[in-house]
């Protein structure tokens, strides 16, 4: 278990966060210069913070109440930085074998051996950095990495330098080794497919803060502020009102629509953010109508659609509203198909109660003018980060 | 089409031919300016009889010797005072960093004689420092001491200059990254860091040895023209070319051998071993 709690100011940033992480992968997800990288190297100990606590495993590494700091070598992490900093002069077998060198030879060697065959990289020992693959370096970074047997492994952007399709392997192969290993790992990334692939807990960093923890569903079902929405793209963050409470719902005004969502104590008059997913807004098909009970029915206009491979994105206007669009919703291609949506533009979209997720609207007092929906990241300050990027 | 783009071709292919016959002149120029004073004193000292036995008189043996012993001591020293000063430049910005550069940068630029005239007036009998050396019964001016001083003077510059760039090319996330496996800082130093800066390393102590080999203002003023205890090669020939001419040319020629062979074999030994596996 990693108890963090850290305090840090830079010229021109501060990075103030608290967390608790249990044996499991969790993700530090957020923009670029939110913090994140900092927070791994500060675990790292190549950075010391200004003031707080780390504890791992119940042990200390830092405290500055009784002026303690572990240096780097005494902490036994493991930590991948972001471009792998393989020892370029180094074979692949040195570079596993570096942090080996107390080790009787023999032992070195089985050692190596064990993690090549690991990652699959037996025939490469005598082979140097440079000759080998982005996909290849990574894995001989977390193999020596994880050579010195860390108690925590640390990554920073594991896959921002690889491209998409290797990407997908290596995040099915880290989840592997993370099976393997048990070990509790903290993951720096800014791509929202690497928190659905491996965050079991996210972290969700922004301007030097932890603004939400929780489990990858809560995180994107979830999201405890507008701003947490828009970085887990929510798309659908719609302003609303309270209109009443009853026994199980928790009746909001949009657009003129009447909409039930799970009770919560808010009071009338509140405003608040409706959030759905693109994924979960269900499009109902006028003979099946009665078929069931149906929550929240919305009638529009497609105005706008975007292909992608496997799936359609579709931008709905409802009836006289003044608004470019008004929802988007993501359906399977072969849905899109079977409704007819190619030449049916009008429908008829059903806002499941269980999927609606409320937030009061306080945040907004300290949330961000709205960035473009595409970019949502470009409106935080690169530089805060530099010093260590 | 297809021939437009060949016609093209070709005739970028004659301005390139002549862009090169353009350059070829001063190249020329350049090489025959340097060669060809070298190629006057083989072809002096070549006819000349009894080369071998103007090489084995005392004169140049003793020259020879001292000189070599004391720019390897001065090397030894650059190494040993300027690495930690060169890497601590490089990894560190502290207040004042600048000024410390542009002091150690400074007997680059100096007219050596200048410098012999400011390190007799520091360490000199009569210098400021000349009292307290003479109680301790330390007589530095006018001896080997001062030759290695004079020399360390000027060359310690040329070394450091390079280790710090050396060191500044190697990323220090490697180092971060060494020490998170549990390796000490020095071990990492001597592991990571200095084999990665090495070429500069090699360059920079092959550009402070040779300033050494040929320092001869500084050595002069400071240090004398003693045979045998200050006189080295330079000196030695300065010296020979009013009495002895063919003993001058003879030191020439070896101070030239000497320092094309290992100019010769830094360069393969870069491009064979070190080089090719990092860059």
């Amino acid at each position: 278990m990693l108890e963090v709690i850290l305090h840090k100011r830079l010229a021109s940033f501060q990075l103030n966060v608290a967390f608790t992480t249990g044996q499991e992968l969790t993700a530090l997800f957020g923009p670029s210069g939110a913090g994140k990288s900092l927070t791994l190297r500060i675990i790292a100990g190549t950075v010391q913070p200004d003031t707080g606590r780390l504890l791992l495993d119940g042990e200390p590494l830092y405290d500055s109440a009784q002026g303690l700091n572990l240096p780097p070598q005494q902490r036994r992490l493991g930590y991948v930085p972001q471009h792998y900093a393989l020892f370029p002069h180094l074979t692949v077998a040195d570079n596993i074998a570096f942090g080996l060198g107390h080790a009787p030879r023999r032992v070195r060697a089985q050692r190596v051996a064990e993690l090549l065959e690991l990652f699959g990289m037996q025939g490469f020992e005598r082979r140097i950095p440079r000759q080998l693959s982005g996909g290849q370096q990574q894995r001989v970074a977390l193999a020596r990495a994880l050579a010195v047997q860390p108690r925590l492994l640390l990554l920073d952007e594991p896959f921002a330098a690889l491209d998409g399709g290797l990407r997908e392997t290596l995040r099915q192969e880290l989840a592997q080794v993370y099976a393997h290993w048990g070990i509790t790992v903290l993951l720096v990334t800014h791509d929202l497919a690497d928190v659905y692939a491996l965050g079991q807990q996210v972290l969700v960093y922004d301007g030097g803060q932890v603004i939400q923890q929780g489990t990858r569903e809560e995180v994107f079902f979830r999201p405890s502020s507008r701003r947490v929405a828009e970085f887990v793209h929510t798309r659908n963050i719609l302003p609303a009102v309270v209109e009443r409470v009853e026994a199980d719902t928790l009746w909001l005004r949009w657009q003129g629509y009447a909409l039930a969502a799970p009770r919560q104590p808010l009071a009338p008059g509140t405003s608040v953010y409706l959030c759905i997913r693109p994924t979960q807004v269900l499009i109902v098909r006028p003979e099946r109508l009665t078929a069931r009970r149906r929550d929240n029915l919305l009638y529009g206009d497609i105005v706008r659609e975007i292909m992608h491979a496997e799936t359609h994105t579709l931008y709905l206007r409802l009836d006289s509203s003044p608004a470019a669009h008004d929802l988007e919703i993501t359906l399977p291609s072969y849905v899109y198909h079977r409704l007819g949506l190619d030449t049916q533009k009008r429908l008829m979209a059903e806002l499941p109660r269980q999927a609606l997720h409320v937030i009061p609207r306080q945040d907004d007092a300290v949330a961000p003018a709205t960035p473009p929906p595409d970019a949502p990241f470009t409106r935080l300050t690169p530089e805060a980060e530099k010093p260590y990027s | 089409m297809s021939q437009e783009v060949q016609r093209h071709s070709l005739g970028r292919r004659r301005t390139g031919h002549g862009t090169t016959l353009l350059l070829a002149a001063p190249v020329l120029c350049v090489v025959a300016f340097v060669t060809l004073p070298l190629l006057a004193i083989f072809l002096k000292v070549l006819p000349q009889a009894g080369l071998w036995e103007t090489l084995r008189e005392p004169l140049v043996t003793q020259a020879l010797r001292l000189s070599l012993v004391t720019s390897l001591s001065s090397l030894c020293l650059a190494v040993l005072f300027g690495t930690p000063v060169a890497y601590l430049l490089a990894r560190h910005h502290f207040r004042g960093a600048r000024v410390v550069e542009t002091l150690l940068d400074l007997p680059m630029v100096l007219p050596p004689t200048v410098a012999g005239i400011a390190l007799l007036m520091a360490f000199g009998r009569r210098g400021l420092l000349g009292p307290w050396l003479q109680v301790a019964g330390l007589q530095i001016s006018f001896s080997t001491t001062a030759v290695v001083l004079a020399q360390s003077f000027v060359c310690w510059p040329f070394y450091i200059r390079a280790a710090q760039a050396g060191f500044r090319s190697v990323d220090p996330e490697l180092e971060r990254v060494a020490h998170t496996l549990g390796v000490s800082s020095w071990r990492t130093f001597l592991r990571v860091t200095v084999p990665l800066a090495f070429p500069t390393l090699l360059s920079g102590g092959v550009m402070a040895w040779a300033r050494a080999l040929g320092e001869f203002g500084a050595t002069i003023m400071f240090a004398g023209n003693l045979q045998g205890r200050t006189q080295t090669m330079p000196l030695a020939i300065y010296l020979a070319l009013e009495s002895d001419l063919p003993a001058a040319l003879a030191l020439s020629t070896l101070l030239i051998l000497v320092s094309a062979s290992v100019l010769l074999c830094m360069r393969v030994f870069l491009r064979r071993g070190v080089l090719t596996t990092y860059a």
